[in-house]
């Protein structure tokens, strides 16, 4: 049988922590403020908002730090409230349709293409001349292409490995969920990468395949 | 699962994402080693996914907070802290 998680205590009001606790959450914040502001970026699209995004967690984990369970994932319990956040902002936004021309894309999409316009296909990191080419940038663009919810989720899967069970939790939604969101995104992102590197003319744009 | 052969890929490419994040069984993940020992076209397929996943980790890990992010964040919270 396993122990009864511990909550932190101490805290002797709203708002306020101990100086002892003070000082656990501002080490543990910082150990995880790359992480937070990568992850801000991803969700938020541009750097003023994942800053204000990050700044409000961390106010909302401050004021919560007293019920954080000792020995278990800061990290994740951040990101949980990292993204909570964002999802209540975006719910205040007035809704917008999503609409996404990414939602046919077919399997191996960019196997296919890079197989057509010359990239190679295979060898110990075949992909790896095109994402050079592409560059962090271009991809981040292509990433914020995705609808939310795949966004949200691939966001979490590509930039902290979380596992499937650690974004379901952070997201309060099932594994199953998880899943197949994140394989969707997976497919969306190969064919938000080919049109990122067609409008930037790092490959050929090619009519016949534009609708691919 | 069923036992891959040759003549079975579509299996082994239903398990692509689940193979490549290492969700199956020790198990599944020797089936479908084995099919891609001997399945050529499976085998350049899957070494490409994994291409595909580790170029687009690699790349958005490259990203920095700004240099006075956490210092703006902390000074903040000491502020609402000292808040009466």
């Amino acid at each position: 049988m396993t122990e009864p998680s511990q909550t932190l205590t101490g805290n002797p009001g709203p708002g306020l922590l101990g100086d002892a606790l003070k000082t656990t959450f501002e080490a543990l914040f910082a150990g995880v403020v790359n992480a937070a502001f990568g992850v801000a970026m991803r969700l938020t699209r541009n750097q003023a908002d994942a800053e204000d995004l990050v700044q409000e967690a961390a106010f909302l984990a401050y004021r919560g730090f007293g019920s954080f369970e000792t020995g278990t994932n800061f990290r994740a319990w951040f990101l949980k409230i990292l993204t909570n956040c964002y999802y209540s902002k975006r719910r205040k936004e007035k809704s917008r349709p999503v609409t996404s021309d990414l939602d046919d894309t077919p399997d191996l999409y960019l196997y296919a293409r890079s197989g057509q316009a010359g990239f190679p296909t295979q060898g110990p990191d075949p992909a790896e001349e095109l994402f050079e080419r592409l560059g962090t940038e271009r991809i981040v663009a292509a990433m914020a292409r995705l609808p939310d919810e795949y966004r949200v989720v691939a966001t979490l899967y590509f930039m902290e490995d979380l596992t499937y069970e650690e974004i379901a939790q952070t997201l309060e939604c099932p594994v199953g969920t998880v899943r197949s969101r994140l394989h969707r995104s997976r497919k969306m992102l190969q064919k938000a990468l080919w049109q990122v590197a067609e409008e930037n003319g790092i490959v050929r744009a090619d009519p016949q395949q534009a609708d691919a | 699962m069923t036992q891959l052969n040759r003549t079975n890929c579509e299996e082994a490419f239903r398990r692509l994402d689940d193979f490549l994040d290492r969700r199956l069984t020790p198990e599944e993940m020797k089936i479908i080693e084995e099919h891609l020992h001997i399945c050529g076209w499976c085998a350049r397929e899957f070494n490409f996914e994994a291409s595909v996943l580790n170029g687009v980790k690699r790349k958005l890990r490259q990203l920095q907070a700004p240099a006075d992010l956490l210092s703006k964040v902390l000074s903040e919270l000491r502020a609402e802290d000292e808040r009466p």
